[in-house]
């Protein structure tokens, strides 16, 4: 009993002093008031830089025909292979193989579903293709040494085989074609096609060590703008299988396989980027970024709590592109402003992220909340950002934005806010 | 003597440690707050009306006048408080330490005393929900505002026996405290609005001056009146005045009446000037009524208040109505007294009726 009672004593001290508020009469003085405001004049200084991605260095290979707009391709250069091979380990003589055939894998990584009557088509490319090649160089290249192509859109449409003795070889599901085309679906639902090259396709040059390049194109009723996996990305890189048998002494030919990958990859297009000017440009290859410079003011260090800002953009017209593809600007902070240089801060929590769609010329909104909520609060750091394209590189298309040279249409940023809570008042 | 000392020494610590607030009251939120109680356990079992003839209660300075060692005594109590708006209702509850006080002889006629006591309770929270324009869009929102603290009446009182029939005293009071506040604005959709949460102390400064006689008309019969002059209340966030508001005058008065040696009734009055303090501030009037019945080692005591609140909405000023029980029991030969007692209150106002059960635990001790 007195072990209870103490426990009753002990859960009366327990506070519960929150009830609900019937105001204006049983409240304290003073609200929670909310203020709304779009600072025109606290971006400052902005200016863009160009050169910090180059298209080999891009993810993703973007690939696309579409008229009036953009003609973008890409190119790669398989990894030289051996031309020799020994019998045994044990011997010291070696013999030369005899390449019979290849197959070329190439990963799509992105593509338009409603893209209809797609081809893929691969041209061989001279080996010497590098990342100072242009479009033009390889013009003649993409005009008559076709190698094969492939209707992708048929592929896709036809009957999903899963055998026995398919699962077994490819270890998955498969689609094929007549001509003996393969596609399978990765399991990041990324389309892996495989495309078998015979040695006129696949010109093994032993003074070349193997080594071959090849560009590819595409076409499409519309809609016709895919992305190749690059280097840059995990097992995404073309690759190449080499056939081939070498000769035996005691027996008959052996036949075997080797594996090579691109050892250089990357796209071209036209027409190139223009030249920066005094619009603020982000994206596009070279890649471009724009160092943006914020003036925090004194309200919202002072006497205000920020609970959602947001930066305004005006581009300076429609981003040209495939009506499906969208263009994602990221905005980051930086950690010393030093100009195009200005280390990035590695603080993803204040990173901002927007997506816009292309051919489109609204007023592009990034909602920087936290990142002007940091500043707000610490006067030692430095309170600018980078505008870049996420990823880098991977695409032709770069936006552009009024900067502050121009007035009407200069960056904003739309603060709401909390005001200061009229404490000890009654 | 040196058991003594650490006693005292160990309640003087438990009281100074623990947050020296008393009950408080809706009513109080809009004002300065809810004024406190200058009543220990057994004065508020009595509905406050010995309050003006007991020592350990720190309304009078004279009373401590006959004090003849040194004794203290300390006030807990633990509250439950349900409120109902017509339209809402809620409950809320507290434990608090109102009031502490020691005291001692410096001679033969004279008695230093001190303590603490709670001058305005500030601690309350409230939510409130709504939906404001935020952007051209409806966007509902709660809101909490909470306060924690109190503002504390640190007195130092001396005490004289003038005559054998008279006592008068005289405090100075130091008002001093702080309280942790918070207003938090939280936004329904949490993914595009962050939540606002501003954060302060406010530290509370004011001085006052009381004076009280007590005079026995006969040997059954004791008169008390007091008087006592706060000055303003400054409150300081940061260094930086944010509010001064002025404090009230106050007096009052009581009788007690012995009419036999297990019996003692009491009666209350006091006036309160708030009126200048805040704009829903009134003056106050309240009175009290009770009696202690029964040996002195363990009494019984009863009583009954009424009168009106500081603070309230509207012209006229809330008022409260309450009855009071409770029991002392002596130990080791009178050295040492536990006090408990039970009060119902019932305050009514302008849009708001409060009712409360607290329950009051008070030691005092006379090594």
């Amino acid at each position: 009993m007195k072990r209870l009672t103490f426990l009753l004593l002990l859960g009366a001290c327990t506070e519960q002093v929150t009830a609900p508020g019937v105001c204006p009469d049983f409240c304290p003085g003073g609200a929670i008031g909310i203020g709304d405001t779009i600072l025109t004049d606290v971006i400052e200084r902005d200016s863009a830089f160009s050169g910090y991605l180059q298209a080999y260095q891009g993810e993703v290979l973007p690939v696309a025909d579409l008229p009036g707009v953009v003609d973008s391709r890409a190119v790669f250069r398989i990894n030289a292979m051996f031309t020799r091979v020994t019998n045994r380990p044990t011997d010291t003589t070696t013999v030369p193989i005899t390449v019979d055939s290849a197959r070329l894998r190439l990963n799509i990584v992105r593509r338009d579903t409603n893209t209809a009557n797609l081809w893929i088509k691969l041209y061989r490319l001279p080996t010497e293709i590098d990342s100072t090649t242009t479009f033009a160089q390889l013009v003649p290249a993409f005009t008559d040494s076709i190698v094969d192509s492939v209707s992708l859109s048929a592929l896709l449409a036809s009957p999903q085989i899963y055998d026995t003795a398919t699962l077994r070889i490819w270890g998955d599901t498969i689609q094929t074609d007549s001509a003996g085309h393969v596609l399978q679906v990765a399991p990041d639902f990324t389309l892996l096609l495989y495309v078998d090259l015979d040695t006129a396709q696949a010109r093994f040059v032993v003074a070349d060590s193997g080594k071959v390049a090849y560009g590819v194109r595409i076409s499409a009723d519309s809609l016709a703008s895919i992305a190749l996996g690059s280097n840059e990305s995990p097992d995404r890189g073309a690759t190449i299988v080499w056939f081939y048998t070498y000769p035996d002494s005691t027996a008959a030919p052996v036949h075997t396989t080797a594996g090579r990958g691109a050892l250089f990859d990357s796209f071209v297009f036209t027409p190139p980027t223009p030249a920066l000017d005094s619009t603020l440009a982000v994206g596009g290859v070279p890649a471009a970024r724009s160092l943006v410079r914020v003036a925090i003011p004194g309200l919202l260090r002072d006497s205000a709590d920020v609970v959602r800002a947001t930066l305004i953009l005006v581009p300076v017209g429609p981003v040209p592109g495939a009506p499906g593809d969208s263009f994602t600007i990221i905005a980051r902070p930086i950690v010393a402003d030093v100009g195009a240089k200005s280390p990035l801060s590695s603080n993803s929590a204040f990173f901002s992220l927007k997506t816009v769609h292309l051919n489109d010329a609204d007023t592009v909104r990034i909602e920087m909340t936290n990142l002007i909520r940091a500043w707000a609060l610490d006067t030692t750091v430095t309170t600018a950002f980078v505008l870049g394209q996420l990823p880098e590189a991977a695409t032709y298309t770069q936006l552009r934005f009024y900067s502050t040279r121009t007035p009407a249409f200069r960056p904003a940023l739309h603060v709401t806010y909390v005001r200061r809570f009229p404490f000890g008042t009654p | 003597m040196m058991r003594v000392a650490l006693f005292l020494t160990a309640l003087t610590a438990l009281a100074l440690t623990a947050p020296a607030w008393a009950q408080d009251s809706q009513f109080g939120i809009r004002g300065l707050g809810t004024p406190g109680r200058w009543e220990s356990v057994r004065a508020r079992a009595t509905g406050g009306a010995f309050a003006p003839f007991d020592p350990f209660s720190p309304l009078l300075e004279a009373s401590v006048a006959d004090i003849r060692r040194v004794s203290a005594g300390v006030t807990g109590a633990t509250s439950w408080r349900s409120l109902d708006f017509g339209s809402e209702t809620g409950s809320v509850r507290a434990s608090r330490f109102p009031a502490f006080v020691i005291a001692g002889p410096m001679s033969r006629r004279l008695v230093l005393a001190g303590g603490f006591s709670t001058y305005l309770d500030r601690s309350f929270g409230i939510v409130t929900r709504d939906t404001i324009d935020v952007r051209g869009t409806p966007e509902p929102v709660t809101d909490q505002v909470t306060s924690d603290g109190a503002i504390a009446d640190l007195r130092v009182a001396l005490a004289a026996r003038v005559h054998d029939r008279l006592a008068l005293g005289f405090a100075l009071h130091g008002l001093t405290g702080s309280t942790r506040v918070t207003a938090v604005r939280r936004f329904d959709d949490s993914t595009t609005y962050r939540t606002s949460t501003a954060r302060d102390e406010v530290a509370y400064h004011g001085l006052g001056g009381s004076a009280s006689a007590l005079f026995d008309l006969k040997a059954d019969l004791r008169l008390a009146a007091w008087a006592r002059s706060d000055t303003r209340l400054r409150a300081d966030i940061r260094g930086r005045t944010v509010a001064t508001d002025d404090l009230p005058f106050a007096f009052g008065g009581g009788v007690r009446w012995r009419p036999g040696t297990e019996a003692v009734v009491a009666a209350a009055v006091a006036w309160r000037y708030w009126a200048g303090a805040a704009p829903n501030a009134h003056d106050t009037f309240s009175w009290s009524v009770g009696t202690e019945l029964g040996s002195l080692t363990s009494p019984v005591r009863l009583g009954v208040r009424g009168g009106q609140l500081a603070f309230g909405p509207g012209a006229k000023a809330p008022t409260e109505f309450g009855i009071s029980a409770g029991l002392g029991k002596q130990f080791s030969g009178g050295r040492g007294r536990l006090d408990f007692g039970l009060e119902r209150l019932e305050r009514k106002g302008t849009g708001l009726t409060e009712r409360v059960w607290t329950f009051l635990l008070g030691l005092t001790v006379r090594p």
